[in-house]
C-alpha cells in the first residue's frame, strides 16, 4: 500500500480520498482552509457510515480507513509521499505554484498526478524539475462513483511512470484509459458536440430545447438530453470548458463556443444550481 | 391506421432500406419496389425512398417516383444528407414529399424524427406523422435541416472521434470506454459508427459540410478514407474495428 497525499479537499478532492482510503491506501488530504477540511471530514464519515449500514464494511474497517485517513494543511506534511494527486480549481497559476512545491519536497520518484480536465499537463510540468513523474489522472464526478479515469501523458512523462498511473487507477478499482496530452483528452473533447451541437441547432431553429432533449434520448437512447444535462452540470461550467478546449485548439471551427450559452451564463442562469437554467426548477 | 394490404413502395440502398423493409412487413405492410410498383402505382398508399451516399441516384429515384405515382401518394425521403426542400424541388409536386431521418437499427429507435420541406402542405405531413406512428414509433417533427438533430449530434460526435483516432491520442478500445464509463453513452462513438454503417455517417458529415459551408463541419479524413476503402463497418465486414476474423480478434 502506498501513501497517497491529495491536494484540495472540496468534493472532488475528498472524493478521491475517499477512493484511495477504501483500497487501503494511507492517505493525506491537504486543504489550506480548516472549514474546506472539516466538511471532507463529516463527508468522509457519514460516507463510511452508510457503508457500514449497508453491510458493505465492518465497524472495524471504518475505524481502519479513518485512521489511515489524515486531514494536513501544510504542504511539508506531503513530503513522504508515494503519490500525490492534485485537486484544486482550475487555474494554471494555481496549480503551477503547487507542482513548483511538490518538486521541492517530495522525493524525485514520487508520482505526481493531477486531476485536470481541461489544463495541459506539459505546460503544468514545464520547466520544473522530474518531469517524467507528471502526469494527468482525471476522475469524473462524483468520484467515488464514476468508473473512469483518463491517465494522461505529458509531453515529458515517461513511459513507466505512464504505466505505473495506469496501475493504481486499477488497483483503486478505476476504468484507465490512455490519452496524449491533447485539449479535452478524450470526453471532454468528444462530447462537445452533444452540447454544442445542440445549442446550434436552438440558435438556428431547427428544434426546441424540450424536443431535443426527448429526441436525444429516445432517438438516440442517451440517459440525458443536452440540455437537461446542461443544466446539471452547470452551464458557467460547461461554457468555461468549451472555451478552453476551443481556445487551445486555436480557434479551430468544430468548437467554436456558442452565444445563447455566453448569455445564460452572463445572465446568471445556469442551471439547477441558480434554479433557472434552460429549465425552471422553482416551479 | 390499420395497415392490412397497404402496399408501401421502399426504394434506396442506405442500410436504412434493409432495416424499414423488416420494419414494414413487421407491421403487415406490403412492401414494393419500384419495379414491382410500376404496373400498379394506384395501390401504393406510400413511397419511402432512403438513398443517402448518392445524391444523384436519390435525384433519379424521386423524380421517378414523383413521375410514376398519382399526385396525392406522399413520398417520404431521408433528409440525413441533404434538406428535404432541395429533394422537394427535384418533383414537380414538391407538396407531397416530406423529410425524416433516423439511423439503423431501428428497434433502438422509440422515436423517428420529421423534417418537413418548405414546399410540404400539411396534409402530407399528417399523413407521414401517422405513417410512422403506425410502425410503433413515436415522432418530432423539426425544422428542415440537414441531418436533422440525432443523426446530426451523433454524425458529429463520430466525427470528434475520428479525429481523435486519426491524431493517435488514443486507441479505438479506449476512446469508446471512455466515452461509455466517462460520460454514460450507450455505446462508445467507433463501434456506433459501425453498426451505423461510416458511409451513412459519411452522407451526414458530408451534406452539412456542403449546405452550412463552416470548417465545423469538417469530415475527419480518417472517416473519409474508411469510406473510400468501403469499410463500412459491421455490415462490410470492417470498419473503426475489424469483424471479419472469426476469433473476434480485431485487428
Amino acid at each position: 500500500m502506498k501513501t497517497v497525499g491529495v491536494i484540495g479537499a472540496g468534493t472532488m478532492g475528498a472524493g478521491i480520498a475517499l477512493v484511495c482510503g477504501r483500497k487501503g491506501h494511507q492517505v493525506k488530504l491537504l486543504d489550506a482552509n480548516q472549514a474546506v477540511l472539516d466538511k471532507a471530514q463529516s463527508y468522509l464519515q457519514s460516507i463510511l457510515t452508510k457503508d457500514v449500514e449497508k453491510g458493505k464494511i465492518s465497524e472495524e474497517q471504518k475505524a481502519d480507513t479513518l485512521e489511515r485517513m489524515k486531514l494536513v494543511s501544510e504542504m511539508e506534511q506531503l513530503a513522504a509521499c508515494d503519490i500525490v494527486i492534485e485537486a484544486v480549481p482550475e487555474r494554471l497559476d494555481l496549480k503551477k505554484t503547487i507542482y513548483g512545491e511538490l518538486s521541492r519536497i517530495c522525493r524525485s520518484d514520487a508520482l505526481l498526478l493531477t486531476n485536470t480536465s481541461s489544463i495541459s499537463i506539459t505546460e503544468i510540468a514545464g520547466g520544473l524539475s522530474h518531469p517524467e513523474r507528471i502526469l494527468g489522472f482525471h476522475f469524473f464526478n462524483p468520484a467515488p462513483v464514476m468508473p473512469l479515469v483518463e491517465v494522461i501523458r505529458g509531453k515529458k512523462s515517461s513511459e513507466e511512470n505512464v504505466e505505473l498511473a495506469y496501475r493504481f487507477a486499477k488497483q483503486l478499482g478505476k476504468v484507465p484509459v490512455l490519452v496524449t496530452d491533447t485539449p479535452g483528452f478524450i470526453v471532454n473533447r468528444i462530447a462537445r458536440p452533444y452540447y454544442n451541437e445542440a445549442l446550434r441547432i436552438l440558435g438556428d431553429n431547427v428544434a426546441d430545447v424540450e424536443q431535443m432533449d426527448r429526441i436525444m434520448k429516445r432517438a438516440g437512447g442517451f440517459k440525458m438530453g443536452p440540455f437537461e444535462l446542461q443544466d446539471m452540470i452547470g452551464i458557467d461550467i460547461n461554457f468555461a470548458t468549451t472555451q478552453s478546449v476551443y481556445s487551445d485548439f486555436f480557434h479551430e471551427g468544430r468548437f467554436k463556443p456558442s452565444r445563447i450559452q455566453q448569455r445564460m451564463v452572463q445572465a446568471g442562469s445556469l442551471g439547477r444550481k441558480t434554479g433557472e437554467g434552460f429549465y425552471d426548477y422553482n416551479k | 391506421m390499420t395497415t392490412t394490404n397497404k402496399a408501401v413502395l421502399l426504394t434506396g440502398d442506405s442500410p436504412l432500406y434493409t432495416a424499414f423493409h423488416q420494419l414494414l412487413s413487421d407491421t403487415g405492410y406490403r412492401v414494393l419496389s419500384r419495379e414491382e410498383a410500376v404496373n400498379a402505382p394506384d395501390t401504393v398508399f406510400l413511397a419511402m425512398e432512403v438513398n443517402s451516399v448518392n445524391l444523384e441516384a436519390k435525384q433519379h429515384e424521386l423524380r421517378a417516383l414523383d413521375h410514376m405515382l398519382p399526385a396525392d401518394v406522399p413520398i417520404v425521403t431521408t433528409s440525413l444528407a441533404i434538406t428535404a426542400t432541395e429533394a422537394a424541388s427535384w418533383t414537380n409536386h414538391p407538396e407531397r414529399v416530406c423529410g425524416f431521418g433516423t439511423l439503423v437499427p431501428l428497434t433502438e429507435r422509440e422515436l423517428i424524427e420529421i423534417a418537413p420541406a418548405l414546399q410540404t402542405e400539411e396534409a402530407a405531413l399528417l399523413q407521414t406523422v401517422s405513417f410512422f406512428q403506425s410502425l410503433g414509433k413515436e415522432t418530432e417533427v423539426v425544422e428542415d435541416e440537414v441531418g436533422l438533430v440525432f443523426p446530426r449530434i451523433l454524425s458529429l460526435i463520430i466525427n470528434e472521434a475520428a479525429f481523435t483516432l486519426m491524431e493517435k491520442a488514443a486507441t479505438r478500445e479506449d476512446i469508446d470506454t471512455a466515452m461509455k464509463k466517462g460520460t454514460n453513452y450507450p455505446y462508445g462513438p467507433l463501434e456506433w459508427a459501425d453498426r451505423i454503417g461510416l458511409d451513412e455517417v459519411y452522407a451526414i458529415s458530408r451534406g452539412l459540410q456542403r449546405d452550412l459551408a463552416e470548417e465545423r463541419y469538417r469530415t475527419a479524413p480518417l472517416l473519409r478514407k474508411l469510406v473510400l476503402a468501403k469499410r463500412f463497418g459491421v455490415r462490410s465486414g470492417q470498419g473503426f474495428y475489424n469483424y471479419e476474423n472469426k476469433e473476434g480478434c480485431e485487428s
